[in-house]
């Protein structure tokens, strides 16, 4: 078969996996606490094995995404009749997206097998330290970048982000590199440092470059969230919004809230996080939210603002001012909601916002707006939210811990048990708890 | 001098043809003719008559003077002499058979008139062991000396003279629509004979590996004309004792509130929480008016009003109905000189214990042979049934299965008989659990527009037959050529109407199945001398199998409510999901049987098969089998009360070919996205280097008979090792792969069996007989796959909601089911501070297993001259289930235990601050007895019990494994059969027999509340050891009239 189809199915697959709202897989939302549950409490109670969330979460990466990730690279390579600079920059779209399924992988759950994985004949791989891995992936992702010839196409039909315009391909990498980067900031400040500032240059510049995948309105191709929450494709009432986002977006009068959320009364209500809420009585999701042809976003604009803000706070050398970059990150998050210029110059001009003189450190202040414009891009949010520190998540009842990752798949116990049990023991512990190996302030 | 005579059964009275009459001492003799006359010539010396016929007891009768001697020959009883049916339809005399066999009579499997007759030998074959789910024609698992395959087939194969015939279950989706077993026609059944072991399947090859049911037909005899009307009507009712009693003190809720107070048309009330998919709510007060869901309901005659908040009249028991069962057949048999024919039509209907489900049944039986010539025998029949299903029951965790409701998801305020009229009054959906909005339902649908609206239906033409040419080359020589067929055609249509939770669609399934046979045998019978006798057969088979299937759906709804048609869709349809898959098998047998003396037997036969579904080149495989059978009649001559005895042995190989379709590897093709084609690979990995499977199996046996037959025993010892087992193993996701296809694995089933008879009483008109079958089977996952670091210790076979699953595990029986356990503290259950029990950190503790210890059947037939009474009680000791039902519904307050007093005499829902709370047995973690009194209602829908204990990490599972263990009366029939007296001897009625039947009437001890324990999740190898929502078990009783002219 063409290698672009396997392609354009581990493009979809990823996707999904990260934007899905269902309880079996993807409870995100919860772990920031932009949505809550109004019944059932297993998930945001943190409860991780009576639905087995992190084995769909590992079969959706592993099975679902890389393998066939794999399969497309092996069919391009196997092919003959494709000239080269094209078949490099095919490898290259590839690559990238291994990467960035890697990085989720590793950013989810810590060590996972890599240097094994994807060998059908060999059913125990062991798992592989995750930093190093970490590095792996970013060596990968240069060495994917420098394969890029924008003068030539890739796939094109194929590809369900840029339809082969091989010039956003090569700001999707920077992005990511940037992004992926970022992550390890506090553990290795310096090679952080010096891909940040490679990447910089090339990054996204306006919302036009996200990377977005356009759902369909009909199933299997609609946005998975319209499979979980009340439209025509469910009658679930299992979400309302958390108060604690809702509340802090009252505050600040965040113009966003009416594409975000639906009004009770006039107004925005969050349903007490982790408690049962009567669905009714709170304010749920958007119908933009919901609607089954809502875009899917693996990468945008706001998000690479914000961090360049960052990399300014930290001393790296990216150009601009962290003001601006911050400003330009709340205005793009606004204005891909569907917000006003007027909005954001009110939004902007409220002391509670502006960077000069919103409330905390920096990484109050931007984690604050990131935790914001990440709305309904859980597994990110959970990530900045994981190395940012901010805003301040409290577990709904005392003893429970707002995860720090997910737990390794309950049945890799029985699957692969010696190499699952050796890598709990080396990152500390298969526990929610267990900060990952860049989570050290 | 001449002697003559007729020599007839004392069965039927009909003459025998072929006794043998020999004069005693003498080489004179004759045999019965077509009409069981004889004539012989009585020479100088000939004093005595022997009497003699395969099956029956022989008899010497004094010449004395006589020239007219008219004998009646009796049944033998002796278990021994019995003629049964082996592979490849031999008829063979059970005291030469080097293995087990265990024979039922057909009006065993009759008279209780099953939907699926093979239900009803539960309890009657040592050695089966047989689950039946409690739906309407649904699913029932036949597996023979336990599991042996760890991901395979594990159900015996059904024969029926000689047509292997399939006992598929084609139920794609979650509704059970049984197996195809279920249309095979009772009332055609002459006999059916169970071969266990593989050494008496080696012949059919290695689809027997897990053993046979052979079923012989009934047949027309030469020269006669029999009719027989046999008319049954059986009413079945549930078993109270098998579901749901509710806690009656509390209604609708997670938490104790109602809703905010609103005036729906009667003023400022408060209102039920009908989102609530739960009973831990407020409690009930007569004296409260609130709103109920009706109050939402524009129809309903309290539309607006508000009504007290009480406690259901009616609770979900009223929603199983009286099931019927009715069945008419009528077979006509009998011969000529040459030819013998049998036609039967049997009209089954059945409404079941759900609103609106009902099966029809129409089957027609035809067999007829003909002796062409005297050499030339042409035998042929053909078999059609048809079964219509409507509203065959979901089951496991669906909308389609109200148990999902009943006992998982319920509010106890709920009247069953209230939703049936809300649901006629308009025919919409009126559900008691309206959403937030109160719009339309949230999960659950109105009980009665989901049976009546969201029903599925069925059809499936089932057609088996065969067409069979013998021909006598020698008086010791013939050839058998015979070509089979069987061939299923299903159609199977589901929906969810517009207005359902769920998005609408309407789907449909057809599946076409066949299956052809090519059989050549020479047939060979000589003795080699006088002292050694010889039979055996060689022979040659080819299989053709050939399955095709698409299952279409509308996609994201339906644009026209109740149009139920594909076209109807909302969107562009996903493409069909369609299947096709073919195996053939070519194989060469051969078997030889030596008698020495009639007292020792050797048997050996070989096997070899060509399979089309393991790679090419390697994928023919050979094996043998060997036994050895000593009769003790001789040896044990001296011994009086012994009246008859054998010991055997034997040794056989099966070898067995993989699953369609699991060698070369294909792309998947997901639904293209728009106009983009996708394709992916499959998340099995199959494997290009399979080599056969392989079972050996030894068995040793000893039959005795004593004191005339009035008590003997069948004892076989066995063991069978499944080794090389082709297994779609589950593998780690980081593979790439979610499963993979190896050669590995070996399962060791040993165990024994006993089948014994006794008839503790005996005279002229009173007989007691007992049959007792007991079996024992312990079984131990010996070896995975893998080797040193990479041996691989488990393979789940099914993970469950609830967050337990079934597994094979080294070291453990098939099927040990895993889940959190407690923390124990010396032993005992620890809680935590709180007072909820403690759940320790691996889920993947085994917690259960779901092997029965042993099992057994008591079989008790009295009889009193024409009255017979006889019942069967059935026992299955041991045997773990857990249940996702209790797991679920303790945690939303619908059973008895989370309600009550506690033992301070206060409601244990009040808070513990007030003298509330549960105190579960325990200690706590310093080991002393626990005394902290959990909350029972914390106010955020946390509970002691199943999944929202703990602060939502649940109870410990094991907390819900039960012990399936029970004592059944399964069968209960008084049957009284007319003296033949009173039909004179010119009547056309020549017999007529009234049967009161009762099936299933009594659970006579079982250890799991609430539940049937034998009920499991459909067929297969993880069918058993779980429960989710669990039909109850239903009491059958009717009545038959047999008629024979």
């Amino acid at each position: 078969v063409p290698s672009e189809t396997l392609f354009s199915n581990a493009v979809k697959n990823l996707t999904d996996a990260l934007t899905s709202a269902s309880v079996n897989s993807n409870n995100y939302r919860f772990y920031v606490q932009h949505w809550t549950a109004t019944t059932y409490l297993d998930e945001p109670r943190y409860n991780m094995t009576s639905r087995i969330i992190p084995q769909n979460m590992w079969q959706s990466l592993y099975r679902d995404v890389l393998s066939d990730l794999k399969e497309s690279k092996r069919l391009v390579m196997e092919n003959t009749a494709t000239i080269e600079s094209v078949k490099n920059n095919q490898l290259a779209q590839i690559e990238i997206m291994e990467v960035y399924a890697w990085s989720v992988l590793l950013n989810t759950f810590g060590d996972v097998p890599y240097t094994q994985a994807l060998d059908p004949e060999n059913s125990l791989p062991v798992y592989d330290d995750a930093q190093t891995t970490y590095n792996a992936i970013l060596v990968r992702l240069n060495d994917a970048l420098s394969l890029i010839n924008d003068t030539a196409a890739g796939y094109a039909d194929g590809d369900l982000l840029y339809e082969g315009d091989m010039e956003k391909w090569v700001m999707f990498g920077n992005s990511l590199k940037l992004k992926l980067a970022m992550v390890i900031a506090d553990v290795d400040a310096a090679q952080a440092k010096s891909l940040v500032e490679q990447a910089a240059p090339n990054v996204f510049t306006s919302n036009d470059d996200n990377a977005v995948l356009r759902y369909l309105s009909s199933q299997p191709n609609n946005n998975p969230v319209s499979n979980s929450v009340t439209g025509i494709y469910s009658t679930r009432e299992d979400y309302v919004a958390a108060n604690t986002l809702v509340d802090i977006m009252n505050d600040l009068e965040d113009p966003r809230r009416q594409q975000f959320f639906t009004q009770v009364d006039g107004e925005y209500v969050g349903g007490i996080y982790g408690y049962t809420n009567s669905y009714p009585d709170f304010s749920t999701v958007s119908a933009k939210v919901a609607a089954p042809d809502n875009e899917g976003l693996l990468l945008d604009y706001s998000e690479v603002s914000f961090l360049l803000a960052e990399a300014l706070e930290r001393g790296f050398a990216v150009g601009g001012t962290i003001e601006d970059h911050y400003n330009e990150a709340i205005t793009a998050s606004i204005e891909y909601w569907g917000g006003t210029s007027a909005e954001v110059d009110a939004y902007l001009g409220q002391s509670s916002v502006a960077y000069n003189s919103a409330a905390g450190d920096w990484k109050d202040k931007i984690g604050t707006q990131k935790w914001i414009a990440l709305y309904n891009r859980g597994f990110d949010a959970w990530l900045e939210w994981r190395r940012l520190d901010a805003p301040t998540l409290l577990p709904p009842v005392e003893g429970l811990v707002v995860p720090l990752r997910l737990i390794y798949p309950v049945n890799e116990a029985t699957l692969n048990g010696t190499n699952k049990n050796a890598a709990s023991a080396a990152i500390g512990g298969d526990s929610s708890a267990t900060p990952l190996w860049w989570n050290v302030n | 001098r001449r002697v003559t005579g007729t020599v007839t059964s004392d069965e039927d009275g009909l003459p025998i043809p072929g006794a043998t009459v020999l004069v005693k001492d003498t080489s004179v003799g004759a045999a019965t003719d077509i009409d069981g006359k004889y004539s012989l010539t009585l020479p100088e010396n000939g004093t005595v008559l022997v009497f003699s016929f395969i099956g029956m007891a022989t008899q010497e009768i004094p010449v004395s003077g006589q020239s007219v001697i008219d004998v009646v020959l009796e049944f033998d009883a002796s278990e021994l002499s019995e003629v049964v049916v082996t592979a490849m339809g031999i008829e063979r005399n059970k005291n030469e058979l080097a293995y087990s066999a265990q024979q039922v009579q057909g009006d065993q499997v009759s008279r209780t008139r099953s939907a699926d007759f093979v239900s009803t030998l539960s309890g009657k074959v040592a050695g089966l062991d047989i689950r039946s789910n409690n739906t309407m024609g649904g699913s029932t698992n036949v597996v023979i000396r336990g599991y042996s395959s760890i991901s395979g087939n594990n159900q015996a194969l059904f024969v029926i003279d000689g047509v292997p015939v399939s006992n598929a279950n084609n139920s794609p989706s979650a509704v059970d629509f049984g197996n195809t077993a279920s249309d095979i026609n009772p009332d055609n059944i002459e006999s059916i004979n169970v071969l266990k072991g593989a050494a008496a399947t080696a012949l059919y090859g290695s689809r027997a590996a897990n053993g046979v049911i052979m079923i012989t037909t009934k047949k027309g005899k030469k020269n006669s004309m029999s009719i027989d009307i046999n008319s049954g009507v059986i009413w079945s009712s549930m078993d109270k004792s098998t579901f749901v009693e509710y806690q009656k003190e509390y209604g609708a809720g997670y938490i104790q509130s109602f809703r905010a107070s609103q005036d729906l048309g009667s003023g400022e009330a408060p209102v039920v929480r009908f989102q609530d998919d739960a009973s831990y709510g407020p409690a009930f007060d007569p004296n409260l008016q609130v709103y109920h869901w009706d109050a939402i309901d524009p129809t309903s005659p309290n539309f607006g009003k508000t009504k007290p908040w009480v406690a259901a009249e009616n609770d979900p028991s009223a929603y199983y109905e009286t099931g019927l069962n009715s069945n008419q057949s009528i077979t006509i048999s009998g011969g000529g000189d040459e030819t013998t024919f049998n036609l039967g039509y049997t009209r089954n209907d059945i409404k079941g214990n759900l609103p609106n489900s009902t099966i029809d049944k129409n089957m027609v039986n035809f067999s007829a042979a003909y002796n062409a010539t005297e050499k030339l025998t042409v035998s042929a029949s053909a078999n059609y049934t048809r079964t219509e299903g409507i509203g065959r029951y979901g089951v496991g965790y669906n909308g389609t299965n109200p148990n999902q409701q009943f006992r998982q998801w319920w509010q106890t305020n709920v009247d069953v008989r209230e939703q049936e009229s809300a649901y006629f009054r308009n025919r919409q959906n009126e559900t008691w659990n309206w959403n937030g909005a109160n719009t339309g339902p949230i999960y659950s649908d109105n009980i009665y527009w989901s049976r009546y609206e969201n029903y599925s239906n069925d059809a499936r033409d089932n057609i088996y037959g065969y067409i069979m040419l013998n021909y006598e080359l020698t008086d010791w020589m013939s050839v058998m050529g015979r070509a089979t067929l069987n061939a299923t055609t299903d159609m199977q249509e589901e929906r969810l109407a517009v207005g359902s939770a769920g998005v609408p669609f309407y789907s449909r399934y057809n599946r076409d199945f066949k299956e052809s046979n090519y059989d050549l045998m020479l047939n060979f019978d000589r003795d080699i001398s006088e002292d050694l006798s010889f039979n055996g057969l060689l022979g040659g088979n080819i299989r053709r199998e050939e399955t095709s299937s698409i299952d279409a759906s509308t996609n994201g709804g339906l644009v026209v409510p109740r149009l139920y048609s594909l076209s109807n869709t909302v969107n562009p349809m996903t493409p069909p999901v369609e299947g096709y898959s073919r195996r053939g098998v070519d194989g060469i047998y051969a078997n030889a049987n030596f008698g020495y003396r009639e007292k020792l037997f050797l048997e050996l036969s070989a096997r070899q098969d060509k399979s089309t579904t393991l790679p090419e080149g390697d994928n023919t495989y050979f094996y043998p089998a060997a036994g050895l059978n000593y009769v003790l009649n001789d040896a044990l001559k001296n011994v009086s009360w012994i009246s008859a005895g054998k010991i055997r042995a034997n040794y056989a190989e099966v070898g067995n070919d993989a699953a369609p379709l699991s060698v070369y590897d294909i792309y998947d093709k997901p639904t293209a996205f728009g106009s983009i084609p996708l394709f992916s690979l499959p998340s099995t990995k199959n494997n290009s280097n399979l080599k056969p499977e392989r079972q050996k199996s030894y068995e040793a046996g000893l039959e005795m008979d004593f004191f005339n037959s009035l008590f003997g025993f069948d004892f076989t010892v066995y063991q069978t090792n499944t080794v090389d087992q082709i297994l779609p193993v589950d593998i780690t996701a980081a593979t790439g792969y979610t499963r993979r296809y190896v050669n590995a694995g070996e399962v060791e089933n040993r165990g024994f069996e006993v089948s014994a008879y006794v008839t503790p009483i005996q005279t002229n008109n009173f007989t007691w007989d007992m049959r007792l079958n007991f079996s024992r089977n312990r079984n131990e996952v010996i070896s995975l796959y893998g080797e040193g670091d990479s041996k691989v210790e488990n393979v789940p076979l099914a993970s469950f909601q609830g967050g337990v699953s079934v597994n094979a595990a080294v070291g453990h029986p098939y099927g040990v089911i895993r889940g959190n356990d407690f923390v124990y503290t010396n032993g005992q259950r620890t809680v935590d501070e709180n007072g909820y029990y403690m759940v320790g950190a691996d889920p993947s503790t085994i917690i259960g297993d779901p092997n029965p210890d042993w099992l057994g059947g008591i079989n008790n037939t009295f009889t009193y001259k024409g009255l017979s009474l006889a019942f069967l009680i059935d026992i299955r000791k041991g045997g773990d289930v857990w249940s996702l039902d209790r797991w679920y519904g303790d945690a939303t307050g619908i059973y008895p235990e989370t309600a009550g007093l506690n033992d301070k005499g206060n409601p244990s829902r009040l808070p513990v601050s007030e003298g509330g709370g549960m105190l579960l047995p325990g200690v706590k973690e310093d080991g002393t007895p626990n005394d902290i009194y959990a909350e029972n209602q914390n106010g955020d829908g946390q509970t002691p019990l199943g999944y929202a204990a703990n602060n939502y990490v649940g109870t410990p599972r094991s907390l819900y494994i039960y012990d399936g263990s029970y004592v059944k009366l399964r069968e209960l029939v008084l049957s009284y059969s007319l003296p033949s007296s009173i039909f004179g001897s010119n009547s056309a009625i020549k017999k007529i027999d009234l049967e009161l039947v009762g099936r299933n009437l009594w659970i006579i001890h079982k250890n799991m509340e609430y539940s049937d324990p034998e009920e499991g999740l459909g067929n297969g190898n993880s069918a058993r050891g779980y429960q989710s929502g669990a039909y109850p078990a239903m009491r059958n009783y009717g009545f038959n009239v047999k008629l024979n002219f």
